[in-house]
């Protein structure tokens, strides 16, 4: 698969579609909070903050003609979760979508796990493009017939109807988290996954739903000893036994469930000592991972904090092999960023298929892909302004300080509340999936 | 629901009187990254009043954002023991300069700023000090916060986020602080003028209840907050929300109805009146910004 950007043999990435409304004026509930590609790259999955889950198909017919990608266009909407009230704590648990992972597909069927801060639900996604006709008892209208009518029997058969597309809930994991849920993550197994919360990682088993084992617990027996919180968490791609989580002290722990049945102790601890000269009093609220992906080979892994990306080589847990930074320039202004909140933004990151190349988001609707052959790295934006399909992007710079030479946006003019916090990227292909507030864009690479 | 519609209410109230205060904070914050000049000691400072602010805000909310807490809790205890180290090294009389602190950051101005220790506090006094350099106002109105403060803060908000758990109506807006008896002055920060007289003791900080601040309801009749609100429903046995836990010392019916249960003269016996008025931050935050 080619680099992230650049002249020669690297990726044009253009625009191919966007997703959602077009006014300025955002209404909450559309605001998208997750982003999900399944494992074909078939289906796109988004999670918004109204608790409604949207999936989208790529078009298969213009793949023979290459002169595009297929497209994706809406395949089936379902309101996922409903906003709930816990009377007990006098608490409103939120809809919101806080992550989707797709099942590796068994059949025909394709099955996804969404969950809010609280609840996990597994959501059967199955077409039906046929019914049956010629029942003996039944009216086609559904109503039933006399059996005193019925002069001959028949045999009903099943005939074309128009695809429908249904989602219908086959378990719901709720009641065993007291904070809220950050991840979920399917096991290669293809028979459990695990959710986690700030201080809790549980085990659940997809057929079982009263029960989950707790498998990490870093909640202390006083809370005001309380100085670390799970920030997100993995499993492994290919070992069903490892599974990693980040805190948000900047630290990500290995964890072998064959080791113990509580894995409280890690079994390998990543962390990077601090850099003196970059000491300042925002140090610990920056190191703090908002996201860590395995990569497909699962040799590496990749974790996201304020200001970059590394890459973590898991044979070597005292720094990391690669580290990208996202937005330097930010670097001098965290007291404002830390007052108005922005500083405590969870970035996400991800993978391309072939783990050459990795993608995050940034502020002003930017954001940076980093090529791990090249070392090269390339800034986009997502807006409407360059919509029409097959209009290559233009690279963005941002102007640190200094003279702003022409085409650099300078960092005071950049907009903190236009920020991309969810991307994916197709596992296959050269596909993106970038999320604004409430628009969903979709480029694609440029085909010859 | 009523709890929703009371923290809609309250949050509107609250947001009025914040947002001048905000204004400023915003201003400070943009002094803090571009300028290179502010001491060490001012941006410290500011750091810590950002933080502690934050606190409080997270307090009035029934479910504060727990990651969020802990690291601002964390930022807090920082500067708290870099604060702590300095005053142990420091000899009691420092006017000119700083002492070298092994855990000093880059870029520390040391110029003639001193700390002024507040007292009551567990730090040495500064006896005898007359420590304020003539850098100006700014220096001079620096909102100071002892140790204890900082610890009792950080220890109610953690405990108030372990409420999440307990079964039992939620403590999180019954303060901490009339678990613990806390001395007068160390529940307050004070904010010390040398051109007036000291106001009295400033309580941003205090119980994190601003049920001590009937300023901020006295033109609210309670009547008018529930008036559209159809309480049928509820019968006299019913566990409201946590805004009408009854409270145990408290026999008087009339406190079942107030907004904030211990908003009453007889918690407040053991306290100094200590008034989060934020009217007055507003002014202290005129002053900061030197207007």
């Amino acid at each position: 698969m080619a680099g992230a950007g650049g002249g020669g043999n690297d990726i044009q990435w253009c625009f191919s579609q966007v997703k959602g409304a077009v006014d300025d004026d955002v209404a909450e509930a559309d605001i998208i909070s997750t982003v999900e590609f399944n494992h074909s790259g078939e289906l796109l999955a988004t999670g918004d903050k109204g608790g409604r889950v949207v999936i989208f198909q790529q078009e298969q017919e213009n793949k023979i003609q290459s002169l595009s990608r297929g497209e994706y266009n809406v395949y089936s909407t379902f309101q996922s979760h409903e906003p709930e009230f816990d009377y007990l704590k006098s608490l409103e648990i939120e809809e919101k979508i806080n992550k989707i992972r797709w099942l590796p597909q068994k059949n025909a069927a394709q099955f996804l796990l969404s969950t809010n801060d609280k609840t996990i639900k597994l959501w059967k996604i199955s077409e039906r493009d046929k019914r049956p006709e010629g029942y003996n008892l039944k009216e086609e209208d559904g109503r039933y017939r006399d059996p005193s009518t019925v002069t001959t029997l028949r045999v009903p058969v099943l005939r074309p109807m128009d695809l429908m597309v249904e989602a219908s809930p086959r378990r719901i994991f709720a009641n065993a988290h007291t904070y809220h849920i950050n991840s979920i993550s399917s096991n290669s197994d293809y028979e459990t996954y695990l959710s986690a919360d700030d201080l809790r990682i549980n085990l659940w088993h997809l057929e079982i739903t009263d029960r989950s084992f707790n498998i990490v617990d870093i909640k202390p027996a006083n809370m005001e000893e309380l100085t670390e919180v799970i920030t997100a968490a993995e499993f492994h791609p290919n070992s069903c036994n490892t599974f990693v989580y980040s805190s948000s002290k900047g630290t990500i722990r290995l964890c072998d469930m064959r080791a113990s049945a509580l894995c409280d102790r890690h079994s390998k601890l990543f962390e990077e000592p601090e850099d003196p000269s970059n000491r300042s009093f925002f140090s610990e609220i920056i190191s703090s991972i908002s996201d860590v992906k395995f990569s497909h080979s699962g040799r590496y892994m990749m974790t996201r904090d304020y200001l970059s990306v590394k890459i973590w080589d898991l044979n070597m847990e005292n720094r990391p092999v690669e580290t990208y930074q996202v937005h330097e320039y930010l670097r001098s202004k965290l007291c404002s960023l830390y007052e108005n909140d922005c500083i405590f933004d969870k970035f996400e990151c991800c993978w391309n298929g072939s783990d050459s190349v990795v993608m995050t988001g940034s502020y002003n609707n930017f954001f940076r892909m980093f090529d791990r052959n090249t070392k090269r790295d390339i800034t986009l934006e997502a807006s409407r302004e360059n919509n029409k399909p097959r209009t290559v992007l233009k690279p963005r710079k941002v102007c640190a300080s200094g003279k702003r030479k022409k085409d650099e946006i300078s960092v005071d003019s950049l907009d903190f509340n236009k920020k991309i916090l969810h991307t994916a990227w197709h596992p296959k292909e050269n596909i993106i999936a970038v999320a604004t507030t409430n628009n969903l864009y979709i480029f694609q690479d440029k085909v010859n | 629901m009523l709890v929703a519609r009371l923290r809609f209410m309250l949050g509107r109230g609250l947001k009025r009187k914040l947002s001048d205060y905000e204004e400023n904070m915003a201003g400070l914050s943009s002094a803090f990254d571009s300028s290179r000049n502010l001491p060490y000691s001012l941006k410290r400072q500011l750091v810590l009043n950002m933080c502690l602010t934050k606190l409080q805000t997270y307090k009035m909310v029934v479910e504060p954002n727990l990651h969020r807490s802990v690291l601002i809790a964390n930022t807090v205890r920082q500067i708290q023991e870099e604060m702590r180290q300095e005053s142990s090294q420091q000899p009691v009389n420092v006017c000119n300069g700083i002492a070298p602190n092994p855990l000093s950051y880059p870029g520390i101005d040391s110029s003639g700023i001193s700390l002024h220790l507040p007292s009551g506090s567990n730090q040495q006094e500064s006896n005898g000090c007359n420590s304020w350099s003539a850098e100006g106002p700014i220096e001079n109105s620096l909102l100071m916060v002892s140790d204890d403060d900082m610890s009792s803060a950080i220890s109610s908000i953690l405990k108030d986020l372990d409420f999440m758990e307990d079964i039992s109506p939620p403590t999180s807006l019954v303060p901490a602080g009339d678990d613990e008896p806390k001395s007068p002055e160390s529940t307050c920060l004070k904010l010390e003028d040398d051109r007036q007289d000291l106001k009295g003791a400033e309580c941003v900080f205090g119980s994190f209840e601003i049920s001590n601040s009937t300023s901020y309801l006295k033109d609210l009749a309670i009547d008018d907050i529930f008036e559209d609100i159809d309480t049928s429903m509820y019968d006299s046995d019913f566990c409201v929300p946590p805004l009408m836990t009854p409270r145990p010392p408290s026999s008087a019916t009339e406190e079942t109805l107030k907004t904030f249960p211990s908003c009453n003269s007889s918690s407040a016996n053991n306290i100094p009146i200590c008034r989060t008025d934020l009217s007055e931050l507003d002014h202290i935050m005129e002053i900061l910004v030197g207007s």
